[in-house]
């Protein structure tokens, strides 16, 4: 047992852990500021606020409900679609804040494997100064923050044309307290970031949609060459001349309003899948125009009564040769002959013969004359024997690029722009989804009547 | 060495390909948000596979390019060839094709008939291509979007086409939809929030065809064998019921007389017939004006006249049959044109002969040509009498040699005189056949009287139609 007269000399218990801020963490915290305002870097933080707030996304596809509800403020809080649990709108603080910060270089192989054409293996982890990240920027870095990192921009991409430097944008995956950022107290002082690239992606819409062009606020005092461009608020302006100085920017023989690229348009990859897309697309049109076959180009006998009736009363025992003079020349073929088959139909008469496009036949026609009934649908090919009119065949043959001009079934109820006219909503449109059908809907002044008439 | 042959078969399934799923959109950010202009946009479709080299340059050579999604992107995954779809390999298909006339200076098709050709394709070697088509989307909603437009199209299937060329009988498959992997993520999340790909597996039966052959195209202008009968014989082949000709409709219509008049045959009532001479003489017929009787209105009755196929058939006395193919005469319906076949008319056993003439109403120099060597006449009077010491002065030859000749003797110029060369009266025994060169006529003999071979009249009941 202890004397208690010792008491009085015990040392208090060592231990370095402090349940609360002292000042043996401020001492640290302060050190360890001080270390990252001198080893670190600037780091520019895109501050994820919250999804769009009083956006109308699903009725576009009328499948608005609760589970996509619609706030009226923009809140970090906020999740947009409750179902799927996903913020697809987001909306980030158009400040950009600017942060000391530490991560470690790392080699990146450009992996172009399957996933790997996103780049997922460049994968940094970066570290803040916890109370700074704070004070800066009002709370923790978190999943979907954007962050930019100024040295690893890259001043010379492949296109030269490119107005200005690419910056590297990472998203923020994952962040906790660094494991190195405990100090002696065992309070943490540092806050680690696992960040990926960004990719051009609908999440990050109002970063990417934001101008790709250098910062350069007019100035009235200023000489500007001819194309410069500079913003004046949020509206940027082209110089058409050189510019004098003193000359307002209001003034249309010099500035000129212009439309920038956006970041998105620069800095992402769909412009260039658009150009390859579309390549592809007049490749292939040029290839197969229309569905079927093309038989336009074929020669087809023309026949009477199951007879050659061009030219008439030539025998194989004749030289005559056949110059379009001989009698029976002016028989045209009663249909495609030989180069009938599946999906040959075109609306067009064999041997190249002029059509009539038409909604009714036409008085007193002449024998041989074709036709081509527009109300027919598909459209309808007639020729005129004499007596009647007899069906060559339907122009079923269409364009097969997906949209308005694919005639086909599906596109038929998928392409629909027609309207349909109701005594209390005007015009509604035609087309319909299944499940929201002939259902009164709130919204119909908007998307749903009163539309002009449809095709 | 192989020459080089080479049809994109496969690359133009691919560019199809890509066409099917081209043209979708998204709903990518609000539309009243006052920030994004653009509420939808189109998803691009590129192929899947590319090379580093042509991926660096799409992403600036840049690790600060930024991808952009949604995407879809496609690759093959599988050639293999279908054994239970192969079918003759030594198939030859030959398909006549006439094109129309092209103009290279406009570079268009005319409306008249220009080449001709036979094309042959060689069976072509069935295959299964499998693709798969990727699609890169940042969240859950934009992949039940572009599902729900994409997955809409195949039910079961969905035709793709590599050309429209009329010719190409491998252009034409079909894509099935095999199989669907939701998504390349691991379900829940895990540390790191990646590009969601939904995998579509699609399967093709293509076929890969080596070049087709084209050549001229070869007409049949006219069929010599397989018409004849056994013996040979066309025209008894046509009415033999155990041929295919057989078939044929034989028809004498209305007890009509018809009437030979050199190339023509003009359709009579029988009471016009007696305006036709008889043919029993030397007269030739003639068209007989006063009948209007029409050869369509006979024919329609029964059937079609084909041109240059229908026959008539000409009953002779000894019941053999002059038989010849018409056609409607085109500028008088009353008449067909007769074509005759010369195998069925009988051949001169004489040599053919200037003209009919009475030697005593003419002669050379006197109603006809000078004499010359070879000149052969038929008569129709006696002309002479070995009686007579001063023979006709028309028909004197060299040194006052004279002619005596009879009806029905043919006389012939020769060595500068008039001789008999057939003399009718010792000739009553035999059948002779000869033809008047003034007029195309044939003429018979028959022991005691030369009467028109075929041509003349033709009673009912001795002449038909063959349609």
């Amino acid at each position: 047992m202890v004397n208690p007269k010792y008491y009085k000399y015990t040392m208090p218990r060592l231990s370095l852990y402090r349940p609360n801020r002292t000042r043996d963490y401020q001492f640290l915290d302060r050190t360890i500021r001080e270390m990252y305002t001198v080893g670190g870097l600037d780091i520019y933080i895109h501050r994820y606020m919250g999804p769009q707030a009083g956006g109308n996304d699903s009725t576009l596809s009328g499948n608005f409900d609760a589970t996509q509800p619609t706030y009226a403020d923009v809140d970090v809080l906020n999740i947009q679609d409750l179902l799927l649990l996903e913020n697809r709108d987001r909306i980030y603080d158009p400040d950009v804040y600017v942060m000391r910060g530490v991560y470690n270089t790392q080699d990146v192989d450009f992996d172009l494997t399957q996933f790997g054409l996103f780049l997922n293996n460049d994968t940094i982890f970066m570290t803040f100064h916890y109370n700074t990240m704070i004070d800066t920027f009002g709370r923790k870095l978190m999943n979907g923050d954007v962050i930019e990192i100024p040295n690893l921009t890259d001043y010379h991409p492949l296109n030269q044309n490119i107005p200005r430097a690419l910056p590297r944008y990472y998203v923020i995956q994952d962040a906790d307290f660094a494991s190195e950022g405990f100090s002696q107290t065992w309070l943490p002082h540092l806050w680690r970031v696992k960040c990926t690239p960004m990719k051009d992606q609908q999440e990050f819409n109002t970063i990417t949609n934001k101008p790709f062009v250098a910062e350069n606020i007019w100035d009235p005092g200023n000489f500007y060459p001819t194309g410069s461009i500079v913003n004046y608020g949020d509206t940027y302006y082209q110089a058409q001349s050189n510019v004098p100085a003193d000359t307002d920017i209001t003034n249309t023989t010099f500035w000129q309003e212009y439309t920038p690229s956006t970041i998105s348009d620069v800095q992402g990859t769909r412009e260039k899948d658009y150009e390859i897309n579309d390549a592809i697309l007049a490749q292939a049109d040029a290839e197969v125009p229309l569905s079927g076959y093309d038989n336009q180009t074929f020669y087809i006998e023309p026949t009477i009564n199951g007879e050659p009736a061009n030219p008439t009363n030539i025998t194989a025992d004749e030289t005559i040769t056949v110059d379009g003079t001989q009698g029976g020349m002016s028989v045209t073929p009663s249909g495609e002959g030989y180069a009938a088959g599946y999906l040959t139909g075109g609306g067009t008469a064999p041997n190249g013969l002029p059509v009539t496009s038409a909604v009714n036949f036409p008085p007193n026609p002449v024998a041989g004359t074709y036709v081509l009934r527009l109300d027919y649908k598909p459209n309808r090919l007639f020729r005129y024997d004499g007596a009647r009119w007899v069906k060559v065949d339907d122009k079923v043959r269409t364009n097969l690029n997906n949209g308005p001009t694919n005639k086909t079934l599906r596109s038929g109820f998928v392409n629909n722009t027609a309207t349909v006219n109701t005594k209390d909503l005007g015009n509604i449109p035609s087309r319909q989804s299944l499940s929201e059908i002939l259902r009164p809907r709130a919204d119909n002044g908007d998307q749903g009547g009163f539309l002009p008439p449809g095709t | 060495m192989q020459q080089f042959f080479y049809d994109a078969q496969i690359r133009r399934f691919l560019l199809q390909f890509t066409r099917i799923f081209s043209g979708f959109q998204i709903e990518y950010a609000n539309e009243n948000d006052g920030v994004n202009a653009a509420a939808l946009i189109r998803v691009p479709v590129r192929y899947g596979d590319a090379t580093r080299n042509a991926q660096t340059i799409i992403q600036e050579n840049s690790r600060n390019s930024l991808p952009s999604t949604p995407l879809m992107t496609f690759y093959i995954t599988g050639l293999d060839y279908e054994q239970s779809r192969m079918q003759d390999p030594y198939f030859v298909s030959k398909i006549n094709v006439r094109q129309q006339a092209y103009d290279p200076a406009t570079e268009t098709y005319e409306t008249t008939q220009g080449n001709a050709f036979t094309i042959e394709r060689l069976m072509p070697v069935p295959f299964k291509l499998t693709i798969n088509l990727d699609i890169w989307t940042s969240n859950t909603n934009q992949k039940l979007q572009l599902l729900e437009q994409v997955l809409t199209l195949f039910n079961p299937s969905l035709e793709i086409q590599s050309t429209d060329n009329y010719i190409d009988w491998t252009s034409l498959s079909v894509m099935y939809l095999d199989r669907t992997t939701w998504s390349s993520r691991t379900v829940p999340i895990g540390t790191e929030n990646p590009i969601d790909i939904a995998t579509l597996q699609f399967s093709m039966p293509i076929w890969l065809s080596p070049p087709a052959k084209v050549l001229k195209l070869g007409v049949i202008e006219r069929v010599i064998a397989s018409m004849y009968d056994a013996q040979g014989d066309l025209n008894n082949a046509i009415d033999n019921e155990d041929l295919l000709m057989g078939t044929r409709q034989v028809i004498t219509p209305f007890d009509y007389a018809a009437v030979l008049i050199g190339n023509k045959l003009q359709c009579l009532q029988q009471q016009y017939l007696s305006q036709e001479p008889g043919n029993d003489t030397l007269t030739p017929t003639d068209i007989v004006p006063d009948s209007n009787l029409l050869w369509p209105a006979v024919i329609d009755l029964y059937g079609s006249l084909r041109p240059g196929i229908s026959q008539i058939r000409l009953i002779q006395p000894d019941e053999t049959e002059i038989v010849g193919t018409v056609a409607l005469d085109p500028n008088d319906d009353r008449f067909l044109l007769f074509n005759v076949d010369i195998d069925t008319t009988p051949q001169n056993t004489l040599d053919p002969i200037d003209a009919v003439i009475n030697p005593l109403t003419a002669g050379p120099q006197d109603g006809l040509d000078s004499a010359v060597d070879g000149q052969r006449y038929l008569l129709t009077e006696d002309t002479g009498s070995l009686d007579n010491s001063n023979p006709a002065t028309a028909w004197v030859g060299a040194n006052g040699r004279g002619l005596v000749a009879q009806a029905n003797d043919i006389i012939q110029y020769s060595n500068n005189y008039w001789r008999v060369v057939f003399r009718a009266a010792t000739e009553t025994n035999t059948t002779q056949y000869v033809t008047n060169l003034t007029t195309s006529i044939q003429y018979r003999w028959i022991g005691d009287a030369w009467v028109k071979s075929y041509q003349g009249a033709y009673p009912g009941g001795t002449w038909r139609i063959v349609l």
